[in-house]
């Protein structure tokens, strides 16, 4: 039984007595005081940034022509960079906003490199942009801090209690509202007045969340127009680490997988086999009745035998198939064993900084193991030589041959099933292959998925 | 009938361990320990000092290549053990590993040669009294991969099948009972291969199975 109540307020738009309520609701709501928090710590992180960064970075760009301005705009950039991420992660934090994270900055050693590393990061600019741009937006959330909230808001709500202070003193004590420029904008005397000035105080207290909202929601817009990853960025992310756990996740269980063969159905069929093999053995040392039912039983028995041994064999070839368990030392012992089984003699060359991932060694291995299949079968080569490189995160593995050459990547092709297994992990494939050969298959993987 | 052997089984799947056991003492070995996992292994062959340790490659606690280590570390420290390593894959680089040194009382078996425990238990004694044995599937992709294969090209295909059963650490008996031929016959054979590989002829079957192992490889 499903009980279903009316929701009327929600029902068809926001009624104006909702809107009321959440209007007047604004000021006491948790997110308001959050808001708050964070233009009162924005305020003077932006005000110190502008104040020294600007000039910082004219005087710097103005001495760049005598070599000091130079190391001078770099450290400026970099600076910003450091505000522009404390902003960010101000954001992030007391605003619960999923904002764009600016990673630190990994300046290069030395003057030189580090200047120019300063200076060539595009993200850093961004940062100088962002402060640059995000000034009015600072000067807009500092009126919004001190003059709704403090002057025009809490200040008047005191009003009442200044007229009462000085009650029965001679001549009502004039209570003083300025504008931020000290121009007196209205002097108040009468008790109707102060009343006027409590309206006027509660009118901005209950504005002012608002206003700040409004710097928030405008510095938001900024932060991601100017660094970039909006939401499709965000979602690109998301999607690489998705994918990045997918080919880890189908890795280990292809591991696992092999793991269970091996330890069940593999160790239990040879030892079937085993004892089928001891039976027959026991069988064939008697001397054979004149008797068919005994001829029938060794038959059989010969039979589960052999059946059990080729089974043995067809489940190994399936299991190598699977994951080949020699991977657990790393993919140079892996691709030794490959490489001399292979019917063209195989040079072998591996220079790997760290093991990469076992996804990546998994697929490196079936890439060469495949190649090295393809120059027995098709190039008449002489001799191939595999070639495993890292370097700045990629594995590289080349393959050649001194065959025939004319490899092609031909849609439904061997190499074309290499090509779009490598580019699930973002790998390239390229083939040098002229006619007459000689063939350089060079496949590029990321360290990890 | 050959002496009774006196063996270490080590294997972490139980049903091979007992089944193995049970069959060895069945046939009148003496299965001194039967143990799960390289560290007991290495303390039953000390404490035991058998003639054969038979070694799963894969054991606890990381089923990688612990038998391996375990293997050769026995072969180093125990001359007199032969020891017989097995396994449900054949590689060759572990092969490698395990003739590099002194191949003497050394083999390697795929796991399903319990299959024919006969010939199980023949390779056992070849290993106990210092012999070699390689799994014919080692052998196969040994040649399958040597750079001499113009040479090999010119063995007939009895002479070829003859030099798998050499690698594979058979003796001439071994070979004509194999091949169903007389051992005058299989000498002559021999005699032809190393001939046309130029190798120097041997009467040892060990240092000609090395002769051999060593051709394929190089």
């Amino acid at each position: 039984m499903v009980t279903v109540t009316a929701q009327p307020a929600r029902a068809g738009g926001r009624s104006p007595r909702a809107m009321l309520s959440s209007l007047l609701a604004g000021p006491f709501q948790r997110r308001a005081w959050a808001e708050l928090a964070w233009l009162a710590a924005t305020v003077p992180v932006a005000a110190a940034g502008f104040a020294v960064l600007v000039p910082l970075l004219l005087v710097g760009a103005g001495l760049a022509v005598i070599a000091v301005g130079v190391p001078l705009a770099a450290a400026v950039v970099l600076a910003a960079r450091r505000l522009a991420r404390l902003h960010l992660r101000l954001a992030s934090v007391l605003l619960g906003e999923s904002l764009p994270v600016l990673p630190p900055a990994r300046p290069a050693q030395g003057l030189l490199g580090w200047t120019r590393s300063a200076l060539g990061d595009p993200a850093g600019w961004r940062a100088v942009a962002y402060l640059v741009l995000r000034a009015p937006l600072a000067v807009a959330g500092a009126y919004v801090l001190v003059a709704l909230w403090v002057y025009y808001g809490l200040l008047d709500l005191l009003a009442p209690l200044q007229v009462l202070y000085h009650q029965g003193q001679p001549g009502i004590h004039p209570f003083v509202l300025r504008a931020p420029d000290n121009a007196v904008l209205l002097t108040v005397r009468t008790v109707p007045g102060t009343l006027a000035l409590l309206v006027i105080g509660m009118i901005s207290l209950l504005a002012a969340p608002w206003a700040v909202r409004s710097v928030a929601i405008a510095d938001r817009l900024l932060a991601r127009a100017v660094f970039g990853p909006g939401r499709l960025a965000e979602r690109v992310r998301e999607l690489e680490r998705a994918r990045t756990r997918a080919v880890d996740d189908s890795a280990a269980t292809l591991r696992r997988i092999e793991r269970d063969l091996h330890d069940g159905p593999q160790v239990r069929l040879a030892a079937l086999a085993m004892i089928l093999g001891e039976v027959r053995e026991s069988l064939h040392s008697v001397p054979l009745r004149d008797d068919d039912e005994d001829a029938r039983v060794r038959a059989l028995i010969d039979s589960a035998h052999r059946n059990a041994t080729e089974t043995l064999t067809e489940l190994r070839d399936l299991s190598r198939g699977i994951h080949p368990p020699v991977l657990e030392r790393g993919l140079a012992a892996a691709l030794a064993s490959l490489a001399a089984t292979s019917p063209v003699p195989a040079a072998l060359t591996v220079t790997l900084p760290a093991r990469p991932s076992p996804a990546i060694e998994s697929i490196a291995y079936f890439c060469a193991a495949e190649l090295l299949a393809n120059v027995a079968k098709h190039s008449q080569a002489r001799r191939a030589a595999v070639m495993v490189t890292g370097r700045q995160g990629r594995v590289v593995v080349t393959v050649t041959d001194d065959g025939r050459g004319a490899a092609r990547l031909v849609p439904g092709g061997g190499l074309a099933g290499l090509a779009e297994r490598i580019s699930a992990v973002d790998g390239r494939l390229t083939v040098v292959s002229p006619a007459g050969g000689p063939t350089d298959v060079t496949i590029d993987l990321p360290e990890r998925p | 009938m050959p002496e009774p052997l006196r063996v270490v089984i080590a294997e972490d799947a139980a049903i091979m361990r007992d089944g193995l056991t049970h069959i060895l003492t069945h046939r009148g070995h003496h299965v001194a320990a039967a143990v799960g996992d390289a560290a007991t292994l290495l303390a039953a062959v000390d404490a035991h000092q058998p003639d054969v340790a038979v070694i799963d490659v894969r054991m606890p606690p990381a089923h990688t290549d612990e038998g391996l280590h375990a293997a050769l570390s026995i072969h180093r420290g125990h001359p007199r053990t032969g020891v017989l390593v097995f396994s449900q894959y054949i590689e060759t680089r572990y092969a490698a590993e395990l003739l590099a040194g002194n191949p003497e009382g050394v083999g390697y078996l795929l796991k399903d040669r319990v299959a024919n425990i006969s010939e199980f238990i023949a390779a056992m004694h070849r290993v106990a009294s210092g012999g070699t044995v390689l799994d014919p599937e080692v052998v196969r992709q040994l040649i399958g991969a040597s750079r001499r294969a113009d040479e090999l090209a010119a063995l007939t295909a009895r002479e070829r099948q003859v030099l798998a059963l050499i690698a594979e650490g058979r003796s001439n008996a071994a070979i004509a009972a194999a091949l169903v031929i007389t051992s005058g016959v299989v000498t002559k054979h021999i005699a032809s291969i190393f001939a046309k590989l130029g190798l120097t002829p041997s009467d040892s079957d060990n240092r000609r199975v090395l002769a051999t192992l060593r051709y394929l490889q190089s």
